[in-house]
């Protein structure tokens, strides 16, 4: 219908295309200019070469061999691949598991849920602060309650799985509110017939529930992913990336390479290899939940 | 059994809020401490003086922590007004407006939405830089105002399910555009306004890398970056820093405890942040 009243009126159709590109003038400035523009601008700079004062200059492809060759960026990758698998399976965990006590019809159950989600929705930042004292070694609040001298945030084999906790703890509602709307999407008639077949809490739980909640876990994979992959307030808040580079996640590598060693060039490659990295996650993704999904209709 | 196994869980679940709560509780509790307090008596002792000292000189002392809030604030307002302004308008268009090239530009405005934050970061900073805006006020607004391609998504879907004969009756009255979305359109998405609105001022309120990099010295500091540079000069002098914490947590907590009900639908329907 609307294409015949295009087709009939050529007038109409020119003004739709002065009124629509009118009224999305103003946020596709925005979009070009601080969000595709500057992706463009990453990508020139990681060929030049930049200390934030003196002026820009042509490289070619040195940024690139000095960040690919020395060990520091591959240690980072490696930190926050290590990060995310510590992070993400946990939360995920947990989350599902609050998330099935909630949903049980407890009085007070809205109570707890609120309380879990209130770390989630403060500055990170802040947060970390806290944990920074909470954590710290002689007067922190955990070492003086526990009465031991733990360098939770010193020691170099305790300070990743540390930052993970504290990031753990501050996403678990997030995970725990959607798996909550999952599973109470789930129509009783299912599981109703379920039981009926027999099936105890167990089985209705693992064959019937996580298969139904698959749509809910790609989301928070997908965003849980992408968001570890970036985490950048905590670690500064917590380690700067210390102690011996060991929670040196890209996002802290980046920053440090830009704003204490000056070197934007470097900065710039480690950026354009997190995007790739990142568009690359979203699209596998993407494509092996397309796949399951066309699976499970046939 | 039935009754043993409701202990339990409610057991499993008072531990788990414990947990989540004692941070802040911690903090707030240091917060109201002398310093003398912090040093002799068990952290989960109460105030006792109570004082206020901490926060006065955090709010007032050398790290002025009264200007980050209110440069905290400004900034997230004007960002809020231009987004949402700019949003709506983009969203009627792409709901509404049959216009060439629009399912190629969404197409361009969902891509933007896997855009890492952090990547853009460091080119922003050298246009920032190269424009003069470096370390001034609208360094920390102009990148946000305008776009959220996340808010165009989110409004797009909503204008959507407004029926387009409330928009035709208003056009045979005579009613332009922007008639249509200041009398009908806005008035109609009013719960999906507020989320956007919860949804913005808290990221704006919680956001630390970009002000950190983009500002220097206390001028243009918001709280995030105030209560980090406090506690590298504090260090150690957690009183004064736990003050800082609280100040940037409280508003939180009781904008959530408010609004709770809206920002737990906040997050389901746009998995913020």
């Amino acid at each position: 219908m609307a294409s015949n009243r295009r087709r009939r009126h050529p007038g109409i159709r020119r003004r739709n295309t002065v009124t629509g590109y009118a009224l999305l003038a103003p946020s596709l400035f925005g979009v070009v200019c601080f969000m595709l523009l500057p992706v463009l601008v990453v990508v020139w700079l990681s060929f030049q070469s930049w200390d934030l004062i003196g002026p820009i200059g042509f490289v070619g492809l040195d940024n690139y061999r000095s960040v690919l060759s020395d060990g520091v960026f591959g240690n980072s990758l490696l930190v926050t691949i290590l990060f995310v698998a510590l992070v993400v399976p946990i939360q995920t965990l947990i989350g599902l598991g609050a998330a099935s006590l909630l949903t049980r019809d407890l009085p007070g159950s809205a109570w707890f849920r609120t309380i879990y989600v209130l770390p989630w929705i403060c500055a990170p930042l802040a947060l970390g602060v806290v944990w920074k004292w909470i954590l710290a070694p002689t007067d922190g609040a955990l070492n003086t309650l526990v009465g031991a001298r733990i360098e939770w945030l010193s020691d170099p084999a305790l300070a990743l799985p540390t930052v993970a906790a504290v990031v753990i703890w501050t996403n678990v509602g997030y995970v725990t509110l959607f798996f909550m709307a999952g599973l109470l999407n789930i129509p009783e008639q299912i599981l109703e017939a379920a039981r009926i077949d027999g099936a105890g809490p167990v089985a209705l739980f693992w064959q019937i529930k996580i298969p139904l909640l698959r749509p809910t876990m790609f989301f928070v994979l997908v965003t849980t992913v992408i968001s570890a992959f970036q985490v950048f307030d905590q670690v500064y808040a917590l380690t700067q990336g210390g102690p011996a580079h060991t929670t040196d996640v890209v996002a802290a590598r980046i920053y440090y390479e830009a704003f204490s060693a000056f070197d934007l060039g470097r900065a710039a490659v480690m950026a354009v290899v997190l995007l790739v990295v990142l568009v690359v996650i979203t699209l596998a993704q993407q494509l092996y939940f397309r796949r399951r999904v066309t699976y499970e209709m046939d | 059994m039935k009754w043993t196994r409701t202990a339990g869980i409610y057991l499993v679940l008072g531990l788990g809020a414990a947990f989540t709560l004692a941070p802040f509780l911690l903090s707030i509790l240091t917060a109201f401490k002398t310093r003398e307090q912090f040093a002799g008596q068990s952290v989960l002792a109460w105030p006792d003086p109570f004082t206020v000292d901490n926060i006065v000189r955090v709010l007032a002392g050398p790290a002025e922590f009264g200007r980050a809030v209110l440069v905290t604030l400004l900034a997230a307002v004007l960002i809020l007004i231009g987004q949402l302004v700019c949003s709506i308008l983009a969203a009627y268009a792409f709901a509404r407006v049959d216009f060439p090239g629009r399912q190629v530009l969404f197409w361009v405005y969902l891509s933007t939405l896997m855009i890492p934050p952090v990547v853009l970061i460091i080119p922003l900073y050298l246009m920032m830089t190269q424009a003069g805006l470096r370390n001034s006020f609208w360094s920390l607004v102009l990148p946000f105002a305008f776009a959220s391609p996340y808010a165009v998504f989110l409004l797009r879907e909503y204008f959507r399910g407004i029926p387009q004969e409330l928009i035709d009756a208003a056009r045979l009255d005579g009613a332009n555009t922007l008639d249509v979305l200041v009398e009908i359109v806005v008035p109609l998405s009013k719960p999906i306004i507020a989320t956007l609105t919860l949804i913005t001022i808290v990221s704006h309120w919680n956001s630390f890398m970009w002000p950190l990099v983009v500002t220097t010295g206390p001028q243009w500091r918001v709280v995030t970056v105030a209560t980090a540079s406090l506690q590298s000069q504090f260090n150690g002098n957690w009183t004064l820093v736990m003050a800082a914490t609280t100040l940037a947590l409280v508003p939180l907590l009781v904008l959530f405890l408010v609004f709770q009900r809206q920002f737990v639908r906040s997050i389901t329907i746009s998995g913020f942040k």
